[in-house]
């Protein structure tokens, strides 16, 4: 009965009227961060709770990184939502990279649904995907 | 509210407003002990013909010390959270504390229906999924039309 489902989406289709509000239902939502910077890096940590290594997608591209993610909880096909703090499945988030960082060498993990980005500093920014790690 | 307008809050401010807003109007029953809106662990609870599910979104737990409790009819989410060791080595400088960091605790009201001996919880991905079995007696049945 474990079927792999998204709680939030199934909520609104189960139980929430099929108003106006819909779609702002669906923006996604930006992840809470802590930012440290020390004299080597950046680190940065995301809270995004239900997100699996698959369904996270972090990028630098044109001085501007990107995480963006899509939670998926394992609950049973037939739940209908009785009360609901978070609607929306979707995180999303960007930020400014400035020349300073070395965007070749970002380190990316997931762990318990945080996720932790160090920025080396130092060399030119070129687009390029981030490989995550699952710790 | 009172930091609503130092820079970087000011957005996490207006999202909480928002999700504030859209938890009134939504019509979905909120309880006395629901507490405030941006609460950590943030909570869904859906209902199935045999189960209550429970999804907190509690990301970065060490589930160990992780205390689920039920008692009178009442299901207990504690523990705390810790995002950093101590205080920030010399030199580093902080830019964004959005985290919740710190002891937390929520409460959900089980309803007479549910079975609190039938409880089970696991931690997924930074999600605590706790299913509350219900009693044999609140099940749905077919009832015959004689």
């Amino acid at each position: 009965m474990s079927d792999t489902t998204q709680v939030t989406e199934r909520g609104q289709s189960a139980v929430a009227p099929q108003d106006s509000n819909d779609q702002r239902r669906r923006d996604p939502r930006t992840p809470p961060v802590d930012i440290i910077e020390d004299a080597h890096s950046v680190t940065l940590w995301a809270d995004l709770p239900g997100v699996t290594k698959d369904r996270l997608e972090v990028k630098v591209q044109d001085g501007r990184l990107t995480i963006d993610a899509e939670s998926v909880v394992p609950v049973p096909t037939n739940l209908r939502l009785i009360h609901a703090e978070i609607r929306a499945p979707r995180f999303s988030r960007s930020f400014t990279v400035s020349d300073d960082f070395d965007t070749s060498r970002i380190d990316a993990s997931l762990k318990d649904g945080v996720l932790r980005l160090t920025l080396p500093r130092r060399e030119e920014a070129k687009p390029r995907r981030i490989e995550v790690a699952v710790k | 509210m009172n930091d609503s307008f130092n820079g970087a809050n000011l957005f996490t401010e207006l999202e909480r407003l928002q999700r504030q807003m859209s938890t009134l109007f939504d019509g979905l029953p909120s309880s006395l002990r629901t507490g405030r809106f941006d609460a950590f662990p943030q909570i869904n609870v859906g209902s199935t013909d045999d189960t209550l599910e429970i999804v907190a979104f509690a990301p970065g737990l060490d589930p160990a010390k992780l205390e689920v409790s039920v008692e009178k009819g009442l299901l207990v989410i504690a523990g705390e959270r810790v995002t950093r060791d101590g205080t920030l080595p010399d030199g580093t400088r902080e830019y964004a504390h959005e985290r919740f960091s710190g002891a937390f605790r929520r409460a959900i009201e089980l309803p007479q229906h549910a079975d609190p001996d039938k409880v089970q919880a696991r931690y997924v991905d930074g999600c605590l999924l706790i299913s509350v079995g219900k009693r044999e007696t609140s099940k749905p049945r077919a009832i015959t039309v004689q």
